[in-house]
């Protein structure tokens, strides 16, 4: 018997996504490394100075040292720090990205119980990025 | 007879590479352990670091184990990073790895979306609550229940027995509700196989558990999935390991948002984990035929055991 391939249109879509967008992800994390490690840009803490804190709590490191954390790096992209950690930060959003990409899928197919469970998926996500169930500050 | 010859070789190999790992281990060679690594340069640290997690990576494709589950009791044990950060790396390990297999399987139809975010909506809520809480306990409480975890886990992967092909007579009213069910062509049987499963409830709340611990200790969870998947629900074993990636990709997202907010991800030390333990796992399949799994998956989990016990000891301050 040949082999048929049996996903489907949606899942079909959101493994093109996750494809694209992952793949950019892990380009985006390592050249954001580099240029973190190598100091092609100006660092807000260079990794030396990390390096003698990471023994400690995450909380006593940011008392001393002020690395990058949540959303609070937003306006120094011009960092090699700060782009290193956008780079983990887009890494952290592909999952949403993919998601949101088949909510109107499953509408266009009628399936509403799995568009409201996407859309909630979505939520769930979103609201741990905004900080608002995840603790953020 | 040639083959058995080169897969004893591969093994031995792999066995020196695990006792290298543990004796060699940064933590040995330069007497540095919880202490800031003040007579060590950074850099050498992330060298460590990226060769260790690419031999991790490496083993963890062989035993048919996740990177994730291996990284954080050994990195943990063996380097001078706090545990907040190595977790934050590992939830990061498992991700990129369950982002990056994660296209072909759907496309095959191997992973199923539906019953993957019929699992993972309230598996991803009880994760940021882990992580939420693994970040708050004190660091004792988190080495002890971190090393009575792992060495539950040792005994789960020693213990558990997969079914290729479960049969399930009647599926539950919910997964029929819910459209569960299936089909995949099988590569081994030359078939189509079809599947549906059964209690789905029950298989909700252990994903809701599950998802807990996996964002308390920053543990990617295919070792609970996979058991989950199979044996309680009743999908196919290939169906179960790649659902498994996708529940892992959401539930892993949830969790490590609440470490990018409290601050326990460090780029320096989640980015050379990552890439190491994503060119080792690459690197691990092409090895997959020259080798005894099975014996490598008994060191692993040999491996895995003492990174528990040695956690417990951590968090009993021996």
């Amino acid at each position: 018997m040949k082999q048929q391939l049996h996903a489907n249109r949606i899942q079909l879509t959101y493994a093109t996504v996750l494809s694209w967008t992952s793949t950019l992800g892990i380009i985006f994390v390592i050249t954001g490394y580099l240029v973190y490690v190598f100091q092609l840009l100006p660092s807000t803490v260079p990794p030396s100075e990390v390096a003698l804190h990471w023994h400690l709590r995450a909380a006593e490191l940011h008392k001393i040292v002020p690395v990058p954390s949540g959303w609070d790096w937003i306006y120094q992209l011009g960092r090699g720090d700060v782009l290193s950690y956008a780079s983990v930060v887009y890494l952290s959003s592909v999952t949403m990205l993919c998601l949101a990409v088949i909510i109107p899928l499953f509408l266009k197919e009628n399936d509403v119980i799995y568009a409201v469970m996407t859309l909630l998926q979505v939520l769930v996500l979103v609201f741990a990025a905004a900080g608002i169930v995840s603790g953020g500050h | 007879m040639n083959q058995r010859c080169c897969k004893t070789i591969g093994s031995i190999f792999l066995l020196t590479l695990l006792s290298g790992m543990l004796l060699f281990s940064p933590a040995v060679a330069f007497a540095v352990q919880s202490q800031p690594p003040v007579q060590t340069e950074w850099w050498v640290w992330e060298i460590a670091l990226f060769v260790f997690s690419f031999f991790l990576g490496i083993i963890a494709v062989i035993a048919g184990v996740g990177g994730g589950v291996l990284f954080v009791p050994i990195v943990s044990s063996f380097f001078p990073f706090h545990i907040d950060f190595v977790r934050g790396a590992g939830l990061l390990v498992a991700l990129s790895g369950a982002l990056s297999a994660g296209s072909p399987l759907l496309k095959k139809g191997l992973a199923n979306l539906k019953l993957a975010l019929s699992m993972a909506l309230i598996a991803s809520i009880s994760s940021i609550a882990g992580a939420m809480v693994g970040l708050a306990m004190p660091e004792n409480i988190v080495q002890l229940s971190l090393g009575a975890t792992i060495l539950g886990i040792s005994v789960i992967m020693l213990l558990s027995k997969n079914s290729a092909y479960p049969e399930i007579k009647e599926p539950d009213t919910l997964s029929k509700i819910l459209h569960i069910y299936g089909i995949y062509y099988d590569e081994q049987l030359k078939k189509d196989v079809s599947w549906q499963i059964h209690r789905t409830p029950v298989g909700i709340l252990l994903f809701v558990v599950i998802g807990f611990m996996a964002g308390m200790f920053g543990l990617g969870a295919g070792w609970a999935n996979v058991p989950v998947f199979n044996l309680v629900l009743g999908a196919p074993l290939r169906v179960s390991v790649a659902t498994s990636i996708f529940v892992l990709s959401v539930n892993d997202t949830a969790a490590a948002w609440v470490y990018l907010h409290k601050g326990a991800v460090l780029p320096l030390i989640a980015v050379p984990s990552v890439a190491g333990m994503m060119l080792g796992t690459k690197i691990g399949a092409r090895l997959l035929t020259k080798v005894h799994t099975r014996v490598v998956r008994k060191l692993v989990i040999t491996l895995l055991a003492a990174a528990g016990l040695r956690a417990l000891l951590k968090g009993f301050g021996i």
